[in-house]
């Protein structure tokens, strides 16, 4: 059996009395890209605030290399190297880019690294090392995504979980972003990825899961899925319609 | 125009004790949207500690600065803590609020019981020096205060700015959701910024207890006046506060010389109407800029 990094069993997950997820399990091994896909409602996001512990389980539980996140608060699960990038990037936009970057490392176990993953961040996106001293709420779209993701650099992540990290970019940065990812994942850093350009996300993934309605009902190899006529019907849809006429 | 420029000046010195409040205020409004009735109160209070330490061992009231804020800074933690750790989790504000006014009650209460409702002030021998510029009279003392209240001032924008606690306060401030990303404990960055609001109203008290009388229901009306210098100066920028002080110092005195105090008070309030209608997120400018 491979090396699982994080292990997702079983959990069940609800907001207040609405219950959102049903029994999920999900496992990213060590080193690779997962991908989870699945419409707008289906839990995605739910599941990576879980992970990082936003939301507590009800039922079931996290491992992470092999450790119990049950009751961890999230600057634990933080230290632990789980970095979630939530969607919409949500920089603090009155902040400079370092000072973003800056409290990317806040957990005292990477503070002594800063000046090291500050030139290792540059080094992946000199655009930034430009703007470092520019407010983030003045970068462009693209700029912002870099800066969200070189924040989780930052914290020397052994899982980065990327929500939505192609949204509202132009075709060309969504491309350069979907290389970014395969950059730091050949970094060895394991990344699980959701993502609403299910195409892409499941060119470049080892593993996929699809959810549906806060429950997983599908999984298999990158390939495998984005070769599956249900999946290319459900999610991918005009594309593949079009090749067929 | 020489009286005029002594009440311009008056209002200045007056003023600045209203910008340091409101510098507390500003910071726990901004990383916990709460509103902090009580910070009127702690400054009473603190005064009246100044005034026992001078009265009863004698201590001058610049030498206890620095036990006062000390215990104020442990006291701001602790009322983050103990009072208002779960009403600052929930999103309901109304919660946060009805604790800050109990506890404005609690302190009026307390302070009447220990030090009777009868004003009082810390009389110093320095206390009525007064130095003569230009047929204007600065008391020295209102000049320590306004010398305070600049270096407190500056002292808390470096703080915010330069340091990683600092710059972490003001991110939670942004978006508490995401700092916790970043691994940072929003609970230890509210405790800190509690503390600083506290330590601001210690400094504030022992200006006032130096410079005015002072009596346990004070607090209140210093405390609207804090919130409507915080709107003046726009909310989550330390040094629009301090200008927001220094003008409503500037609107109350100039009102009661020109149109007779009771109706200074009745300006005051138009105009923090008039600023939360036409300009809410301050006169100083811009809409979501901070510091």
């Amino acid at each position: 059996m491979a090396n699982q990094l994080l292990e997702v069993k079983g959990i069940d997950v609800s907001y207040g009395d609405i219950h959102v997820l049903w029994d999920v399990s999900l496992q990213v091994e060590e080193g690779t890209i997962v991908a989870l896909v699945g419409a707008n409602g289906a839990g995605k996001t739910t599941l990576l605030k879980t992970i990082s512990g936003l939301l507590r389980v009800r039922k079931g539980e996290i491992l992470f290399s092999g450790e119990n996140l049950h009751n961890f608060k999230p600057q634990e699960i933080v230290d632990r190297g789980v970095i979630h990038v939530p969607e919409g990037r949500r920089l603090f936009a009155s902040l400079t880019v370092k000072e973003n970057l800056r409290l990317g490392a806040y957990i005292p176990r990477t503070r002594p690294f800063f000046a090291e993953s500050l030139e290792r961040v540059f080094s992946l996106f000199p655009v930034l090392k430009n703007r470092k001293d520019q407010k983030a709420g003045t970068l462009s779209g693209g700029e912002q995504q870099m800066l969200a993701i070189g924040r989780a650099v930052m914290a020397h992540p052994k899982l980065v979980m990327l929500d939505e990290p192609s949204l509202g970019l132009s075709p060309i940065l969504v491309k350069t972003i979907f290389e970014l990812i395969r950059t730091l994942n050949e970094q060895k850093i394991t990344i699980l990825l959701v993502e609403q350009n299910v195409n892409q996300a499941l060119k470049i993934a080892h593993q996929a899961y699809v959810m549906k309605t806060g429950k997983i009902v599908m999984c298999g190899r990158g390939c495998d899925l984005l070769a599956d006529e249900e999946v290319r019907k459900a999610y991918i849809g005009e594309r593949a319609t079009k090749r067929k006429g | 125009m020489e009286f005029i420029t002594q009440v311009v000046i008056n209002g200045i010195l007056f003023g600045s004790m209203y910008g340091v409040a409101a510098i507390g205020l500003s910071l726990i409004f901004g990383t916990m949207r709460i509103v902090f009735i009580a910070q009127g109160s702690v400054i009473v209070l603190f005064a009246y500690c100044c005034f026992w330490l001078f009265s009863l061992l004698g201590i001058d009231p610049y030498l206890s600065l620095i036990p006062i804020i000390l215990v104020s800074l442990l006291l701001g933690a602790g009322f983050y803590y103990g009072l208002f750790k779960e009403a600052a989790a929930l999103k309901d504000r109304i919660g946060s609020l009805l604790i800050a006014v109990g506890l404005m009650f609690f302190l009026e209460n307390f302070m009447t019981v220990v030090w009777s409702p009868n004003p009082r002030a810390v009389v110093t021998s320095y206390g009525f020096v007064v130095f003569h510029l230009f047929g204007i009279n600065l008391t020295l003392t209102r000049l320590i205060g306004l010398l305070l209240a600049l270096l407190a001032t500056v002292g808390v924008a470096t703080f915010l700015r330069k340091t990683l606690i600092g710059t972490a306060v003001r991110a939670t401030s942004e978006d508490v959701e995401a700092s916790t990303l970043m691994g940072i404990n929003p609970n230890r960055v509210n405790a800190v910024t509690f503390a600083i609001g506290i330590g601001l109203a210690a400094l504030a008290g022992t200006t006032l207890a130096t410079t005015y009388s002072f009596d346990p229901i004070y607090g209140f009306d210093f405390a609207i006046k804090a919130l409507v210098a915080l709107t003046l100066g726009g909310i989550g920028r330390v040094y629009g506060a301090l200008l927001g002080g220094i003008l409503l110092g500037l609107i109350e005195l100039l009102g009661t010389y020109f149109v007779g105090a009771g109706w200074a008070q009745a300006i005051v309030f138009a105009v923090f109407l008039l600023a939360l209608t036409f300009r809410p997120y301050g006169i100083f400018g811009g809409a979501s800029e901070k510091v």
